[in-house]
């Protein structure tokens, strides 16, 4: 292997390393945050402490992976290179992780102070993002659907962002809201999943499913339509629910469930038709995910024919932690085991410069530990879902079981952060050792 | 793009990553200086390009119907 001597070596590893070894943190404090709350955080998706622990989830947890991923696929599914993303990367990863922080405080404290710096710090470290991702997308031509999908999605990230500062400073009572905050909610959350969970799920999905599941590609008819579709159903829904028009509002809003449920069950489909003999880790938890997409739109069907289902604390609680821990997390914490084994590889390929091969990808992580974090996992899932129903048994089993769940994944990572170390030294060693003496 | 213009032809359609890489960089070793490669690729080898670029190769893309990318390789010319 000594004809190409080296990759580029743009985007470093650390850029989006930091992000995915920062993402556990999150989950592990969401963990805690239900152990120190107890079964009161159950009461409704309103309390303090369930707003902060989905934003711990959400803003903590998927944005950092999210945003690390992006990172990480721009260059190599869009051939678009972030400009010193090595910087880009520091200030936003700074910016989020204490912007995240600060929010789960302040949801918990109402002080208005926190809330208000919360909403600088995101909002800079977003729009830093975007801004710098919109740059290297500037003038790639959206011939294929990841392309555009990634596209789309950063705009859905925007109006996501946009709209949570909004509601952040009215929280802080920093002014009144054109809608009631009921209202805006169900639109930030909206777009929030959909606008830019879903749609960059989806783009990343028509690219890495197969790639990576050897499944044959999603149809043409599905990719070439699915993105832009859906950002449109969004658009008329919030537009329709902003403007309080309930039955355009309510059929739109299905449409949008109806657009997820299919993304959904054709992936389901797709990977039926995996050329593997034998699903690995990453296959399980795509399937657990789109299983739990799958539950949720149920959910949401099912009280749209029973009202009164809605009503009740439990159904929204059941649909934020099927989509949430069951969908979001699931499939992020399956692509994190191909993501970064696979650039360690990489790295450690460049590194050796055809000289010193790397060890193979499946090296990097241990498979058993893979499939034990997996196992922790489901059994966090199991337990948030029954707290949702029996919060008085469940709740301190279920936050026990998110730790351990992302304190090991924590461990998987940094197994292949030392791993990828090891193995630079070694190649180091190997150069000191070969290298012709001077004169 | 045809097969009939290759040396060599690759058909890494069917690996999973990095497989389609390491089998590219292991097809380049065997190739000498007046001959083609032919890589056959389920989508645009982004990273792949940048390497060759680093690596003195030139290369020729097209995108048949199917979807298969065709990346035809040699080493640039001095």
């Amino acid at each position: 292997m000594q004809a190409l001597l080296s990759f580029d070596q743009a985007p470093p590893l650390a850029a989006p390393l930091r992000f995915f070894l920062t993402a556990p943190l999150f989950a592990i404090l969401a963990g805690l945050l239900l152990l120190w709350s107890g079964p009161d955080l159950f009461a409704s998706r309103w309390t303090p402490a369930a707003l902060a622990l989905t934003h711990l989830i959400s803003v903590g947890f998927m944005l950092q992976v999210m945003l690390g991923a992006m990172i990480q696929i721009l260059p190599v599914a869009a051939g678009a290179n972030l400009s010193r993303p090595l910087l880009v990367a520091s200030l936003v990863h700074v910016a989020i992780t204490l912007g995240a922080l600060l929010l789960a405080a302040g949801m918990l404290s109402y002080e208005p102070l926190v809330l208000r710096l919360a909403v600088f710090l995101l909002g800079s470290g977003v729009a830093l993002f975007v801004g710098a991702a919109a740059r290297s997308l500037y003038g790639v031509p959206s011939t294929n659907p990841t392309v555009r999908g990634l596209k789309l999605a950063l705009s859905g990230l925007s109006v996501t962002v946009g709209l949570g500062l909004l509601l952040a400073i009215a929280f802080s009572g920093g002014f009144e809201l054109p809608l009631p905050l009921r209202q805006l909610t169900p639109i930030h959350l909206g777009w929030g999943f959909v606008g830019w969970g879903v749609l960059l799920l989806a783009a990343v999905a028509f690219v890495v499913v197969p790639m990576f599941q050897m499944t044959p590609p999603y149809p043409a008819a599905f990719t070439g339509t699915f993105s832009w579709s859906v950002l449109a159903l969004l658009c008329m829904w919030s537009f329709a629910a902003g403007a309080a028009w309930h039955w355009p509002s309510a059929i739109l809003e299905g449409a949008v469930v109806l657009s997820v449920a299919s993304f959904a069950a054709l992936t389901l489909q797709v990977q039926s038709r995996s050329k593997r003999a034998k699903f690995d880790a990453t296959q399980h938890y795509w399937r657990v995910g789109m299983l739990c997409a799958l539950a949720t739109c149920v959910l949401w069907f099912a009280a749209a024919v029973v009202p009164a289902l809605a009503e009740r604390p439990e159904w929204s609680l059941c649909c934020g932690v099927l989509a949430l821990v069951g969908g979001f997390m699931s499939v992020m914490i399956g692509m994190l085991y191909k993501i970064v084994p696979f650039l360690v590889w990489l790295h450690l390929q460049n590194r050796g410069g055809g000289r010193v091969l790397a060890p193979t990808m499946n090296k990097v992580i241990a498979t058993r530990q893979i499939d034990r974090q997996m196992y922790a996992h489901l059994l966090a899932l199991a337990l948030l879902l029954a707290a949702v129903v029996w919060p008085l048994w469940f709740s301190y089993p279920a936050g026990l079981a998110v730790v351990l769940a992302n304190a090991w994944l924590l461990r998987n990572l940094l197994t292949a952060a030392a791993f990828y170390r090891r193995h630079c030294l070694k190649i180091e060693a190997w150069e000191a050792a070969t290298a012709t003496p001077v004169g | 793009m045809t097969q009939g213009n290759a040396d060599i032809v690759l058909d890494a359609r069917g690996l999973e990553p990095p497989g389609p890489l390491v089998r590219t960089m292991e097809a380049l070793d065997q190739l000498g200086p007046a001959e083609k490669l032919l890589v056959l690729l389920p989508r645009e080898p982004y990273p792949l390009y940048r390497a060759l670029e680093l690596n003195g190769f030139c290369w020729q893309t097209v995108c048949r119907p199917d979807g298969t990318v065709e990346v035809l390789i040699q080493q640039r010319q001095p």
